[in-house]
């Protein structure tokens, strides 16, 4: 095996927040007796490639980008961000990369130019903290001395991980609680969406978990799911204007307190359920997270019409954060991909970046293509590149791609630093190396007249030299050229998760 | 103690009072009228109530057994006001008690919960006790009413 096919990166850090435990939060408050932000800024001292995990002050007012190379002028939208930025107040540092306050990064693009606004998510306990100059509530591993109630998830609820255009407004998105409806022009905070507001549900879908991966197929529909960490799962379909349509709950036996994605065919939901549990006696509620070698990873697949579980299958034990696309063949069976861990020790090593700590041997994962037979047996195929943030084309989610595009690290490190397109209909992959001195985020496929061999790919990458951020855009049929546009910040921003492009 | 979500919020009031209409379960209820001859008033007062709109339902227990159970030793519904309300009970006899209450903001009778049983009305607890994603501990809402003759107050602020 090359060297380059090891992989080993930690994928800029893959996810979102999860949900918040049940009483996780309950216990007594403990004291920080860690500096972890002293810790911080030890380490940052000696690794700039540390500063995109660096506490934000303050939002990014409207910045022109300088552009290398020549823009489309088929590209006229906003590409959206969202990502964890608010780290620390006073002397308190979060413990892990999932606690902090999201801030909203929009990349205007069109007419020869790029302007770029970033902008906390003004969420309630945001706002409540910012007026206190101090954190307020205890995070899902950071526990403060002095803590207010946590009433409902929302009080702590970050949206700090995806975003999304719905109707007039844009969602950032959470996964413990309710979706934050977004003006699309201030990117202010309106409020959280009550998803059964003038609806036969009324206030009963009011706070409920609302993942931070929707799936939103070609015809605009809305499909989600939101896990409870007592095992059950709330499933969402809506509209595309985000009225609800149908919701549907499923009691399973998974409460290790974490799903963060799904997947959907044309028919089907697929729920993927990671080799992870729980340890009861561990404090913090990423920190309490295990993996378990002999449990297998489960797959629910639910009937989009009626919500009710159709069959379920089981596959080698894996943990994955991510998943790119799945499809449905003639024949009843399910293709679906996973950018597949062996393990979940990419979980704890985000917390360990955020304390400065070392990370000697980080966590790798691998795009792995599960094929799901109508018989009820399974196949799959395991690449040999490193793979995280996987994408297809908007048009063909729940259908069948010929292309996935993801992250990866191709220089052996902690960072991703490459990009890559798979093609499942050759067998092959291209790549783009960036270099070691990026730190490269999610990128995103850009179809054009809903057509995968043409249109753009899209995404941010940090360059740790300079300390810029500078926004890349390819073609996708020449992907290995690199960037026909890169356009800089004179500046960096946070690193972030997810996002999305929404033409003007 | 480990308490799963939709658990932990269905029991910050018990089905018996919160899955009925609360107007009747709480006018069933006597109002509590102390025989002893040394007697204290509590004054409870809630704070932070968001509107004007509908009711706020509280209930006093006497004892862990009674809170835990979910009988009342008393009761009282009151019209929400923006800002803060004050209850009355009085001559209470000796012993240990805990208030709880909610703010029924669209008047219907009932403590609201979504599908996983999570609040979505205001409530709270005596002493300010702090809700985690759950009820705080039974420890954290008593408080003692002595034989003295005099009055007391307990103030809290409604969890929204």
């Amino acid at each position: 095996m090359q060297r380059r096919y090891l992989l080993k990166a930690m994928a800029a850090v893959g996810a979102g927040l999860s949900l918040p435990h049940a009483n996780v939060f309950g216990q007594t408050a403990v004291s920080n007796t860690i500096n972890v932000k002293h810790l911080f800024n030890q380490a940052i001292q000696k690794d700039d490639a540390l500063i995109g995990l660096a506490d934000v002050q303050q939002n990014y007012t409207e910045q022109s980008l300088k552009i290398d190379g020549k823009l489309p002028k088929d590209i006229h939208g906003y590409f959206y961000r969202n990502g964890p930025a608010k780290h620390e107040r006073g002397e308190q540092r979060y413990q892990h990369l999932f606690e902090g306050d999201g801030m909203l990064q929009r990349f205007a693009i069109g007419e020869g130019k790029i302007k770029h606004i970033g902008k906390f998510v003004n969420t309630p306990k945001y706002a409540h903290e910012e007026s206190a100059k101090r954190f307020m509530f205890d995070g899902p591993d950071t526990k403060l001395t002095v803590s207010s109630a946590v009433a409902h998830a929302d009080t702590i609820n970050t949206a700090n991980t995806n975003i999304i255009p719905v109707g007039d407004d844009l969602w950032a998105l959470w996964e413990g609680g309710s979706a934050s409806v977004i003006d699309k022009a201030s990117l202010s905070f309106k409020n959280f969406a009550n998803l059964g507001e003038n609806s036969q549900y009324g206030d009963k879908l009011k706070r409920l978990p609302f993942s931070a991966h929707p799936k939103i197929e070609a015809n605009g529909d809305i499909w989600n799911f939101g896990y409870n960490a007592a095992g059950t799962i709330v499933l969402y379909h809506l509209s595309a204007q985000g009225k609800t349509k149908n919701v549907g709950l499923i009691n399973t036996d998974f409460r290790a307190g974490m799903l963060h994605d799904f997947l959907i065919t044309h028919k089907h939901i697929l729920l993927i359920l990671p080799s992870i549990t729980k340890d009861a006696s561990a404090h913090g509620m990423f920190t309490s997270i295990r993996f378990n070698k002999h449990q297998p990873m489960k797959v629910m697949v639910l009937d989009k019409n009626t919500l009710k579980l159709a069959r379920q299958y089981e596959l080698p034990p894996g943990f994955a954060f991510h998943f790119g696309n799945a499809w449905e063949e003639a024949d009843g069976s399910i293709y679906f991909d996973a950018s597949l861990y062996s393990d979940v020790k990419i979980l704890h090593e985000m917390s360990h970046i955020m304390q400065g700590k070392h990370i000697a041997k980080p966590a790798t994962s691998n795009t792995c293509l599960y094929h799901l037979k109508a018989n009820g047996s399974v196949d799959y195929q395991r690449l040999k590149e490193n793979s995280e943030f996987p994408r297809v084309s908007n048009y063909l989610t729940g259908l069948k791609n010929r292309y996935l595009y993801h992250v990866g690290n191709t220089h052996d490190g902690l960072w991703s630093d490459s990009i890559y397109r798979v093609d499942w209909h050759n067998d092959t992959v291209e790549s783009y190396d960036y270099g070691k001195e990026y730190i490269v985020e999610e990128h995103i496929p850009i179809a054009q007249d809903n057509n995968e061999n043409n249109g753009y790919l899209i995404g941010t990458a940090l360059h740790v030299p300079s300390k810029r951020t500078c926004l890349n855009i390819f073609n996708v049929a020449k992907l290995s050229d690199g960037p026909i546009t890169r356009a800089w910040l004179p500046y960096h921003l946070p690193l972030g998760f997810h996002g999305n492009y929404s033409a003007a | 103690m480990k308490i799963q979500l939709t658990r932990a919020f269905n029991t910050i009031f018990d089905n018996k009072v919160a899955q009925q209409p609360l107007s009747a379960a709480f006018l069933t209820i006597a109002v509590f009228a102390s025989t002893a001859s040394q007697a204290q008033d509590l004054q409870v007062e809630i704070a932070g109530i968001s509107s004007n709109e509908g009711k706020i339902y509280i209930q006093l227990f006497k004892g862990e057994d009674n809170f835990k159970n979910g009988v009342a030793a008393a009761a009282s519904i009151v019209d929400a006001k923006e800002g803060q309300v004050s209850v009355n009970f009085n001559s209470l006899s000796a012993g240990e008690y805990a208030v709880r209450y909610f703010h029924d903001e669209d008047n219907d009778g009932q403590f609201d919960t979504n599908f996983l049983g999570i609040p979505t009305e205001g409530y709270g607890f005596s002493n300010n006790a702090k809700a985690n994603f759950g009820p705080p501990n039974y420890s954290d809402i008593k408080f003692s009413v002595s034989d003295e003759n005099t009055k007391i107050v307990n103030r809290s602020t409604v969890n929204y």
